[in-house]
């Protein structure tokens, strides 16, 4: 029983991570239609970051915290003028050529800068050792992954659900046009969102530094499960993402704990029957899929 | 180079439109002459852009190149290879563009020999190249056993390290404590090939394999699986993740904190591993070695020479390429030629040493074989300079490092 | 999601012109096409020249769902691969001429395509895309665990390249070329008869206005299931050749990369047919070419040529060399009257 009690631990642990990383990519492309597939290659930016930072001027983990992700922001509203602003009109076709390209363009950079082995990163101050629960052990930084995640989640909600940013950002998702009619300038908001965004991308690589291998290549199989998150929740849907990311957390933690080899699987599995027995995801608007 | 050569072939081939042979890639090289096309041509086909991009990659270019500095040294105006080119190219990981660029070099570039070729699946399919061309083909940086095995021919050696050689080397060590051991790996070929040549190495050396837990490949989350390995309490834990995945592995190991209550033993790790994560991460971690620079004077000799050209210190990959190409000249010097049959026969039932091998044997199944290390990383404190990360626990003589020939083998 | 509009809505307009003009340059079209697929070993090397007659019609494949259709398929890896795997399996185990072998292989990826195809083409867009890439994963999973019957990571090594004992064809690839492309340019044709036949236009009239082709009477998704499977066929028929030239199947032609190979008719210009050949060209020379050059950063130069393709060339390079084309004929038609 402990042990199910720590697998699921493990699996709420990893949820909250999966979806504070497809947080941004559901804001993304419920404002502005947009799949972002450069999405993966972002998050590998914020870890990278992260490193560089703390070789070059010695910014450890807490303050980067901060830092990157306003970097990330910065980063992102630069994308969206340069490139992703010529797209908002046309297929979602063009989105995933466009952004693809932008993913390969930096995982190369990254790449030819950085090599291909890695970045060492510290372990954060205060985050170190284990926290014992009983007969229960969970790694400290893993509890403080979940419980930053869930914040991060909750003040995302807040924002969307309490501002008027956010009544307008979410008005301009779901009703466009009617939105465009009340006379507010829906074209305003796209690039800070698209920014925010890419900053969300950008916390959870800051996050996976210290826990995962910082490599240019980081996001590439990341980025294909972030979509299968955002899409089992369902497109455009923030609280569909925080669900599914959940979801997917858990049923990996149990599928590794009690069928290894199928564990590799099981997020498609996941991903195809949810696809075919509620079109638009878990909580997408069934109506229009 | 490569456009030279090719569009001299194109333009052969277009004045001869009608007289089609020819076209598609010449036969065997000529077996009479001495030196086909006057030179002789050492290809490295690997990654140069990839995750092995730092363990070999073009750092084994250069090494090549040392290899044919050195021969031509040696000696000098005697050297039946008199004129020596060392082309390379980016086979990306994938096995068929290996595949395709195997078949250019060896007729269109005109090359006697391929070198290194990391990736099972491309060094597989550069094997099937190197039969049908009857050209020489000296793998270093694939692992799997089949290359000597039922995918064996008589044009291509296995160099450096296979499975088998990493799980006896790191197998060694059930006799200086070892016993228990839960094994995680990635859920594909070599993974598989690893787990199963560890869970007999071990079970020889007369410990117990208590678990063997797949994983996805690629996966970054091992938190679940450690939990798993470390439930029966074992002495060891052995992580056949390589590359990235490994680093996760490590980070996430010993964030669990069973660094202090477990010895992590790595199936395959490159000293490039070390320097990329921080020595502080691996240390007390055991890994089998086939070449360590700072073994002794020879090594550190060779290495420095390899610093001089690189500015790095060099991987096993890169002292094994070396090597392969330096053996390849002495051979094509002893046979008087380049024929790649006469050049087999100067390898085959060799005994052969060198910086790399040491008490090197080109068996019949033409897997070379030679004594391997086990090592153990170095704490932070005892790294008395860069690239300093590895104390060596045991040697295991060449003859008990390898799994005996394969009966599925027939050259 | 609604039921969208292709993004090639607006490309096909392009084609008004006058309707014996139109035939006239489509003839001299095919015949500059036979003779490009006749002489490409001539000039690019024989293995490579392969590579794209496969790359080609695997482009074409896509086209046929994505241009014609509106279905992005993400899963395609899934057909190509399976394809490749028991062309592979068949020309070992059976031993028969290896065009057999092909085909056995092409009628095994549209066999898997019918349930896949059945299930997803109830969804559109996104989602269509992430369903068949979810079933792409499950073949991939399968064939890795398989390990006795696929060799596994290793790949599925030796296949015989056996053609009547014809020895030149069995081991030079100059010779083996002009046996496959038969067999490339027939599913070419194919896919050219399907598009210009009656079929081809409910299948266009479908991508325009779903809504109106189903008023109109027509059965949408038991269309959009047989074309899914002609499409499988297509892709099936170039893996098969594919694994035949190479003389080996590998884990990559099944993994999510090979599905994203559906760039190759964007970069070359979708639903126009000539696009994905002219992709594929671009792509497979691309890689060719940065093998040897020494430059590390493939993905740089891919990468910017997406880019650029998406933000100034949207019609794809051969989408956009046509309607340049034709701007020119047309203006150079009504000169006098000006």
């Amino acid at each position: 029983m402990s042990a199910f009690i720590q697998y699921t631990l493990q699996g709420l642990a990893a949820g909250g991570f999966y979806a504070l990383a497809a947080l941004g990519l559901a804001v993304i492309f419920g404002v502005l239609g947009v799949v972002n597939f450069a999405h993966g290659a972002c998050y590998m930016l914020g870890a990278v970051v992260s490193a560089v930072l703390l070789d070059v001027v010695g910014l450890h983990f807490w303050p980067a915290l901060v830092i990157v992700p306003i970097l990330m922001f910065l980063f992102g509203v630069l994308l969206e003028r340069v490139f992703v602003q010529w797209l908002l009109r046309l297929d979602v076709l063009y989105n995933f050529l466009l952004t693809f390209g932008i993913a390969l363009v930096l995982v190369d950079l990254v790449k030819r800068r950085y090599g291909v082995s890695g970045l060492p990163y510290e372990q954060p101050a205060g985050l170190r050792g284990q926290l014992h629960l009983g007969s229960l052990s969970l790694p400290t930084y893993q509890v403080f992954v979940f419980a930053f995640s869930m914040l991060v989640c909750v003040l995302v909600w807040l924002l969307l659900t309490r501002t008027r940013i956010g009544m307008i950002v979410r008005a301009s998702t779901e009703e466009p046009e009617r939105t465009r009619a009340l006379g507010i300038n829906v074209n305003r908001w796209v690039t800070p969102v698209f920014g925010f965004g890419i900053g969300l991308a950008g916390l959870a690589g800051v996050l996976a530094a210290p826990f995962r291998a910082i490599t240019a290549d980081m996001g590439g199989n990341f980025v294909i499960i972030l979509f299968a998150v955002v899409v089992i929740g369902g497109l455009g849907s923030v609280l569909g993402a925080v669900v599914a990311g959940f979801l997917v957390g858990l049923v990996e933690a149990y599928g590794q704990a009690y069928a290894s080899s199928f564990s590799q699987i099981a997020i498609f599995v996941l991903m195809a029957l949810v696809i075919l027995v509620r079109p638009a995801g878990l909580f997408g608007r069934q109506e229009t899929a | 180079m490569a456009r030279k050569t090719k569009s001299a072939a194109i333009a052969a081939c277009m004045t001869g439109a009608l007289v089609l042979a020819g076209c598609g890639g010449g036969g065997p090289s000529a077996g009479g002459g001495k030196i086909s096309d006057d030179k002789v041509v050492l290809a490295v086909l690997n990654d140069q852009s990839g995750v092995y991009k730092d363990l070999s990659g073009p750092n084994s270019v250069e090494a090549v190149k040392m290899a044919v500095a050195d021969y031509q040294k040696k000696y000098g105006d005697k050297a039946v290879a008199s004129d020596i080119e060392v082309i390379s190219a980016d086979h990306q990981n994938k096995p068929d563009i290996a595949n395709t660029k195997a078949q250019e070099m060896y007729d269109r570039q005109k090359a006697d020999i391929i070198l290194d070729v990391p990736t099972s699946s491309a060094a597989l399919a550069v094997a099937g190249v190197a039969k049908q061309k009857k050209k020489l083909f000296i793998d270093v940086g694939a692992g799997t056993t089949e290359l000597t095995g039922a995918s064996c021919n008589k044009y291509t050696f296995h160099w450096a390290y296979d499975t088998a050689m990493l799980a006896k080397g790191a197998a060694s060590q059930v006799k200086n404590g070892g016993k228990k051991w839960s094994l995680v790996y990635p859920d594909y070929a070599f993974g598989q090939d690893m787990n199963k040549s560890f869970t007999s190495a071990i079970k020889e050396g007369g410990g117990t394999v208590q678990q063997s837990i797949p994983t996805p490949f690629p996966n970054d989350n091992f938190a679940t699986f450690i939990t798993k390995a470390a439930s029966s309490k074992p002495d060891v834990i052995g992580t056949m993740a390589a590359g990235g995945d490994l680093i996760n592995f490590v980070k996430q190991f010993n964030q669990s904190g069973m660094r202090d209550k477990a010895t992590l033993a790595v199936g395959l790790m490159f000293i490039t591993d070390i320097h990329s994560l921080g020595v502080d991460q691996f240390a007390g971690t055991t890994f089998t070695d086939a070449w360590y620079w700072n073994f002794d004077k020879k090594n550190r000799e060779w290495a420095d020479r390899f610093k001089e050209k690189t500015d790095t210190r060099p991987s096993f990959a890169h002292a094994a390429n070396y090597s392969a190409a330096l053996q390849y000249l002495e051979a094509v010097q002893r046979a008087g030629t380049d024929d790649s049959d006469a050049v087999v026969g100067e390898l085959e039932g060799k005994k052969l040493n060198d910086v790399f091998l040491r008490d090197g044997e080109v068996r019949a199944d033409h897997n070379v074989i030679h004594d391997t290390y086990l090592a153990e990383v170095k704490k932070k404190s005892e790294v008395n300079e860069p690239w300093d990360y590895e104390k060596i626990i045991n040697t295991i003589p060449a003859a008990d490092a390898y799994e005996p020939v394969s009966k599925a083998c027939s050259l | 999601m609604t039921e969208q509009s292709a993004p090639t809505a607006q490309l096909e307009q392009t084609a008004e012109v006058a309707p014996a003009r139109r035939s006239t340059v489509r003839w001299v079209l095919l015949a500059i096409g036979l003779v490009a697929a006749i002489a490409l070993p001539w000039f690019v090397y024989p293995p490579v020249a392969m590579d794209i007659a496969a790359w080609a019609l695997f482009a074409i494949s896509v086209d046929l769902l994505l241009g014609y259709t509106g279905l992005l398929s993400f899963g395609h890896a899934a057909f190509w691969g399976s394809s490749a795997y028991v062309t592979g399996l068949i020309a070992i185990h059976v031993g028969v001429p290896f065009p057999v072998a092909i085909l056995g292989g092409m009628l095994f990826a549209m066999l898997i395509a019918v349930p896949i195809g059945y299930l997803s083409v109830r969804r559109t867009g996104i989602y269509f895309a992430m369903v068949t890439l979810a079933f792409a994963q499950m073949i991939y999973f399968v064939a890795n665990q398989w390990h006795s019957l696929t060799g596994g990571e290793n790949g599925l090594q030796g296949i015989p390249r056996s053609f009547f004992g014809i020895e030149q064809v069995e081991t030079d690839a100059f010779y083996f070329y002009y046996a496959a492309v038969g067999l490339i340019l027939l599913g070419a044709w194919a896919a050219w008869r399907i598009l210009h036949s009656p079929f081809g236009r409910v299948l266009v009239a479908i991508r325009d206005n779903p809504a109106r082709a189903r008023a109109l009477g027509y059965d949408v998704e038991r269309y959009k299931v047989v074309v899914f499977v002609l499409s499988a066929g297509l892709a099936g028929l170039a893996g098969g050749v594919f694994s035949i030239s190479h003389g080996f199947a590998s884990l990559q032609e099944l993994a999510w990369t090979t599905s994203g190979k559906v760039v190759l008719p964007v970069l070359g210009g979708i639903g126009t047919l000539w696009g994905g050949p002219v992709g594929a060209a671009l792509v497979v020379l691309l890689e060719d070419k940065l093998a040897t050059i020494g430059f590390d950063g493939i993905g740089i130069i891919t990468g910017s040529i997406f880019i650029v393709i998406v933000l100034l060339f949207r019609r794809g390079l051969w989408g956009t060399a046509r309607t340049v084309l034709q701007g020119l004929a047309d203006r150079r038609h009504r000169a006098p009257r000006d």
